[in-house]
């Protein structure tokens, strides 16, 4: 039982593990409903939109941690203006993703290189590729309440949201407010992806809201079960992503995703 | 077309309208027009159904049907004119529990995975269903056996043919026992032998003395067996009358077969 306990010996293994799990529950229930919506690409977008955010942080000259606070109201105005974007019905929503998704990540490069030469270095790997491992109880408190909010918004409006999702137009004729929803979860997706940005980084992070989803998709029969199956996926795949991570020395963020793929295609074996 | 030249001029043609002075009046449009940019796709198109008429709604592909059944469904606002139901306008007006849909396309993401029972429930209740309450189990299985679909409980939506869809969703329109029923294109995606289930279900749903219905079709066998009354639309409304006045009249040319003639009241007479 040594290879179990000696990692949780380690205080920042406890709080890696208790953020993976949260980090991994958390964006596996959103991606549930991004995924069926046809947008998993929104994922990558936001996240690369939250690079933008972080950067102009650190352009305004705050800690990389403080760049949260400067992130989270940029990657959600990012989001909004994709959701109005894809409402006026003009462009579609990969077209309205790429452009802004683009536009953002070009914007954090040049507040970067806009940054004065005597400012510390950034340490831009950490951002783009995640460090679970260097996460602190501030951190951990955040979020904490992120997953707290979002869950209790999700399972208040999971049924609107769900029939939403199946069909917009029938569901407006429902008396579900479409629109609201539509923005909400786009706000949400925003929120959820910024706090998991430290976890596991700009690159991945939307592996963490696409391959749970996409797993549970594969195996479940209704949509009540697919939440479920892939927020239990989110958990465990970052839980024994961590384990072989700390055992094989190598990167956390990248073996929690290898593992979530790992589990993909053994559902995609079963379903064939 | 052929004999075009013996045929009167759609103008000339009788048209007989409902009378609202001796019928009660479910649905009325009232000078809609809308248009997209410099395209007028309607224009002062007014028309009303009294309660349980079966009205088909036909028209060359662009003539603005799909336009008009998204603004009567409250989901496009027109440009100028209003749409009542019962009497009554607005958002209000137009819900589930009034209005029964039957959309053309399903727009539903493949991998979603829904049963039958859940897409019919969802109608019922207005939210997807975690679970089917027991007083929901019957009537969902009421309204399923109603359409003749009753085995299909439990089934993955995806899993069904397109004969069998159009029944699932024709069951999820009725189960709130609307008062109007719009199908748009129910045909669309049904094979054959489908059809034809499909067609006599519609008559059925035709025959009765409280449920109204727009039909959109491009289908004459559907038209000529189900409609009530017929509104010919192309941008505007072209002509508006009993089947027998309209159908295969040459100036029509979605049903300008000549041989095209209303079945809907064989049945009644045999």
């Amino acid at each position: 039982m040594d290879w179990l306990t000696e990692p949780l010996s380690q205080a920042f293994m406890i709080r890696a593990m208790i953020c993976g799990a949260m980090v991994g529950g958390l964006c596996a229930a959103i991606g549930v409903f991004v995924v069926q919506r046809g947008m998993s690409f929104i994922g990558d977008g936001l996240a690369h939109a939250a690079f933008g955010g972080i950067a102009l942080g650190l352009l305004l000259d705050v800690s990389t941690n403080a760049a949260t606070w400067v992130a989270l109201p940029f990657t959600v105005l990012v989001a909004l203006g994709i959701g109005w974007v894809l409402r006026s019905g003009r462009l579609g929503g990969d077209v309205a993703t790429g452009v802004f998704f683009s536009v953002s990540f070009a914007l954090g490069v040049l507040f970067i290189g806009l940054r004065p030469p005597d400012r510390p270095m950034v340490n831009i790997e950490s951002i783009l590729f995640g460090s679970i491992l260097a996460i602190g109880e501030q951190d951990l408190i955040v979020v904490g309440i992120v997953a707290g909010v979002t869950t209790l918004v999700l399972l208040g409006t999971w049924t609107r949201l769900a029939y939403a999702t199946f069909d917009p137009a029938l569901a407006k004729l429902s008396g579900v407010p479409v629109a609201a929803l539509d923005y909400m979860l786009l706000a949400l997706t925003a929120v959820v992806i910024v706090v998991s940005v430290k976890t596991v980084g700009i690159v991945l992070v939307s592996s963490f809201i696409v391959i749970p989803a996409a797993t549970a998709g594969l195996l479940a029969r209704s949509l009540t079960r697919m939440t479920l199956g892939a927020v239990l996926m989110g958990v465990l795949g970052s839980a024994l992503g961590l384990f072989a991570s700390y055992h094989l020395n190598v990167a956390s963020g990248a073996t929690i995703i290898l593992t979530l793929g790992l589990g993909f295609l053994i559902a995609l074996a079963i379903k064939r | 077309m052929g004999g075009s030249a013996d045929w009167p001029t759609v103008s000339q043609t009788p048209q007989t309208q409902p009378n609202l002075e001796r019928e009660k009046c479910v649905f009325e449009a009232r000078n809609i027009s809308k248009a997209f940019g410099d395209l007028q796709v309607l224009q002062d198109v007014s028309f009303w159904i009294p309660e349980g008429e079966f009205l088909c709604l036909v028209g060359p592909n662009g003539a603005g049907k799909s336009t008009l059944l998204k603004i009567l469904l409250g989901l496009l606002e027109p440009d100028t004119g209003h749409v009542r139901v019962h009497g009554k306008g607005g958002r209000e007006a137009i819900d589930s529990h009034t209005v029964g849909y039957v959309p053309q396309r399903k727009h539903f993401h493949p991998s979603f995975p829904a049963r039958v029972e859940e897409l019919v429930a969802a109608n019922l209740r207005g939210r997807w269903p975690v679970r089917i309450r027991a007083g929901e189990k019957a009537k969902v299985e009421a309204v399923l056996e109603r359409v003749g679909a009753a085995e299909l409980w439990g089934k993955a939506i995806t899993d069904l043919s397109g004969g069998e869809m159009q029944r699932v969703f024709l069951a999820r329109a009725l189960v709130t026992e609307p008062t109007l029923l719009v199908l748009d294109e129910p045909e669309a995606g049904v094979d054959v032998m489908g059809r034809a289930e499909l067609i006599d279900m519609l008559y059925e749903v035709s025959c009765s003395d409280v449920l109204a219905a727009i039909l959109v079709s491009h289908h004459p066998e559907t038209i000529a067996r189900t409609a009530e009354r017929v509104l010919y639309l192309d941008g505007r409304v072209i002509a508006w009358g009993l089947p027998d006045e309209l159908l295969g009249h040459a100036y029509l040319p979605a049903i300008g077969d000549p041989r095209l003639k209303s079945t809907r009241y064989d049945d009644e007479q045999r």
